[in-house]
């Protein structure tokens, strides 16, 4: 008996230093771009390293503000992501009822096609884009921008609405129809309220790949004032001497919103359904 | 105006819908392969729109680039120029592309199989019941989410070699004598794979840990009871039950490892150091916007999509019964 408990002891023991380390891994790394951020320059090349800053300063970020263009790069972001996740949930919405609720012939492969396009990266699909996008003459615009980033979620949010769709039973459109309400008013007032929750989660995964991507836009732009985040904060490296507690600022003022958004997701991830969810 | 009158068409196809089961017994077959053929047209309008930008923004491009291939093309400049396969032939004898090609399958290869092992032994973990696991849970998906520029500043500031808090611990705790340059040429391909694992492990976690929830638990109440050690459990029960899902994760992630461009590219950026973990994908790349070579640029694409269609054939023949269960 004795030794079953002692057994058992140290299998909590074990599973709870396994947690630990594995919380530690995902976390220190944010924790050190957090204390850097907040350091004096003195401070940010200090041996040893200080854990805590001893003297905390918001000077990082109030150069990020005004010497670097930084707040430009943020306004892109916000707005290219915004027109994203319009977009892909406009047509995804529609997509998605269309293949949950009628039924036509060739339904099933055209889903799988969708399915398919999936797997594409990225890498094949912005070389000939980019060209393409020259030819007709919209390179270097939020627009271009825009379709390349819908070309990128709409495979996996055409799914991911398809699945939730399916979770609605059919039986409450049609009861509304038989009380008389036409399809418009059905899909208003009984199919979104119940798709509501997953129009949002969805619409966060769509925000936060438009928000996190870096290939499409570095090379469909070239203009400084239209840069996004992740290209803007990548030319802060090019400057003759990297500058750690500026670029440690410009990380949290991107890791932040990404935090926001992924705590409201983040029970639907670990939910299941969205396992598949973000590409990448 | 447009609106109105697609709004009043679907206002009464519906309504033809909505009788079909009374036009049955009034009026007979005729009318409902009618209303059948109206759902069949509003199917089509409802998809038309994804199905044309899925043609246009992914189909399209992705079928231009084979043509791309064929010629020679400056990035920038309208002026083509066909010249067939001579692109191919050109990369055949590229000692570039043979070295970008392995640097490629020894990046992918390490990052995939400890992203796999790292992923199913956490999910394990995270799917004990203890106190906290739900914040745990958050906490160890977290750097899946963040912008991939992001991941790469945290991971070159932790492993700089003057400045790096890493090369501190190890200096302090004697493990080396000198600070290793982990960003040089040495290291760099194991400082970028260490760095992809921790990025990318949190989607094999994910996408695991959602499968094993729903593993019924009698099925280890009965081999507990039999005696059975955890790790033949894990053989007997749990393997056999995430077989399926692994198959597509270790799909999903090759496909996505092979051509992961934006973590390796920012972590060297092509050129000094960066030249030993200059990968299919990043040379792709470099020969399009720092070359200006598109028709170059656009065979390495198609090589890439290439390997990756015939891989995943091979992977599907070799592994036939978990295809068929995930």
């Amino acid at each position: 008996m004795n030794r079953f408990k002692i057994q058992k002891f140290s299998n909590r023991l074990f599973l709870y230093g396994a947690a630990l380390l594995l919380a530690l891994q995902a976390s220190f790394p944010f924790f050190w771009m957090a204390s850097t951020s907040f350091k004096p320059p003195s401070e940010v090349f200090a041996q040893p390293p200080s854990f805590i800053p001893h003297q905390v300063t918001w000077d990082n970020f109030k150069r990020l503000f005004t010497s670097t263009h930084f707040l430009i790069y943020f306004r892109n972001s916000i707005l290219v992501s915004g027109c994203t996740v319009l977009l892909t949930m406009m047509v995804s919405a529609i997509g998605a009822y269309s293949l949950t609720r009628y039924q036509y012939p060739g339904r099933e492969k055209i889903a799988g096609l969708i399915l398919c396009t999936y797997m594409f990266a990225p890498i094949m699909i912005v070389i000939p884009f980019f060209i393409l996008a020259k030819k007709i003459g919209i390179e270097n615009t939020h627009f271009a921008l825009v379709l390349a980033f819908t070309s990128f979620c709409l495979p996996f949010t055409l799914w991911l609405m398809r699945a939730f769709f399916k979770t609605i039973p059919i039986q409450l459109e049609e009861a509304a129809l038989v009380d008389g309400a036409d399809r418009i008013r059905a899909v208003i007032h009984v199919v979104l309220p119940l798709a509501l929750p997953g129009i949002i989660a969805t619409s966060i995964f769509t925000f936060i790949l438009a928000w996190n991507d870096y290939i499409f836009t570095r090379i469909l732009i070239t203009s400084d004032e239209l840069k996004t985040l992740p290209v803007g904060v990548q030319d802060l490296f090019h400057s003759a001497l990297i500058d750690w507690g500026l670029i440690m600022s410009a990380g949290m003022m991107i890791t932040i919103p990404a935090l926001l958004f992924f705590v409201t997701i983040q029970r639907y991830l670990i939910r299941g359904w969205g396992a598949g969810a973000v590409k990448g | 105006m447009k609106e109105i009158s697609v709004q009043k068409f679907e206002l009464a196809s519906i309504r033809v819908l909505n009788s079909i089961s009374n036009s049955i017994k009034r009026r007979g077959l005729d009318s409902l392969t009618k209303g059948i053929r109206r759902e069949h047209l509003i199917g089509y309008v409802t998809i038309l729109p994804a199905f044309a930008l899925i043609l246009g923004l992914i189909l399209y491009p992705v079928a231009y680039s084979i043509w791309l291939s064929l010629l020679e093309k400056h990035s920038f400049f309208p002026q083509e120029r066909f010249v067939g396969l001579e692109n191919y032939f050109y990369l055949w004898k590229d000692p570039e592309f043979w070295s970008s090609l392995k640097l490629g399958v020894i990046y992918s290869g390490w990052t995939i199989l400890f992203q796999i092992i790292l992923g199913v032994a956490a999910a394990l973990i995270l799917n004990e019941t203890f106190i906290g696991r739900g914040l745990v849970r958050a906490i160890v998906l977290f750097p899946y989410m963040v912008p991939t520029i992001v991941a790469v500043i945290l991971w070159k500031w932790l492993l700089n070699d003057t400045y790096g808090v890493v090369n501190y611990w190890l200096l302090a705790l004697g493990v080396v004598k000198d600070p290793i340059c982990w960003l040089g040429a040495d290291h760099i391909m194991l400082s970028l794979i260490i760095m992809s694992i921790w990025q990318f492990f949190p989607f094999v976690l994910l996408s695991i840990l959602a499968r094993l929830q729903t593993i019924p638990p009698e099925l280890y109440e009965a081999a507990k009871v039999d005696g059975a050690s955890a790790i033949r459990r894990f053989i007997h029960i749990t393997l056999p039950q995430i077989r399926g899902i692994l198959f597509v994760v270790i799909l999903l992630r090759s496909i996505w490892m092979f051509t992961k461009f934006d973590t390796v590219w920012l972590m060297g950026e092509g050129a000094g150091a960066g030249r030993f973990i200059r990968t299919l994908p990043v040379y792709a790349y470099m020969r399009t916007l720092t070359y200006y070579q598109a028709g170059l640029g656009a065979a390495l694409a198609v090589i890439m999509f290439a390997i990756l269609v015939v891989c995943t054939i091979l992977y599907f023949g070799l592994f036939r019964e978990e295809a068929d269960i995930g």
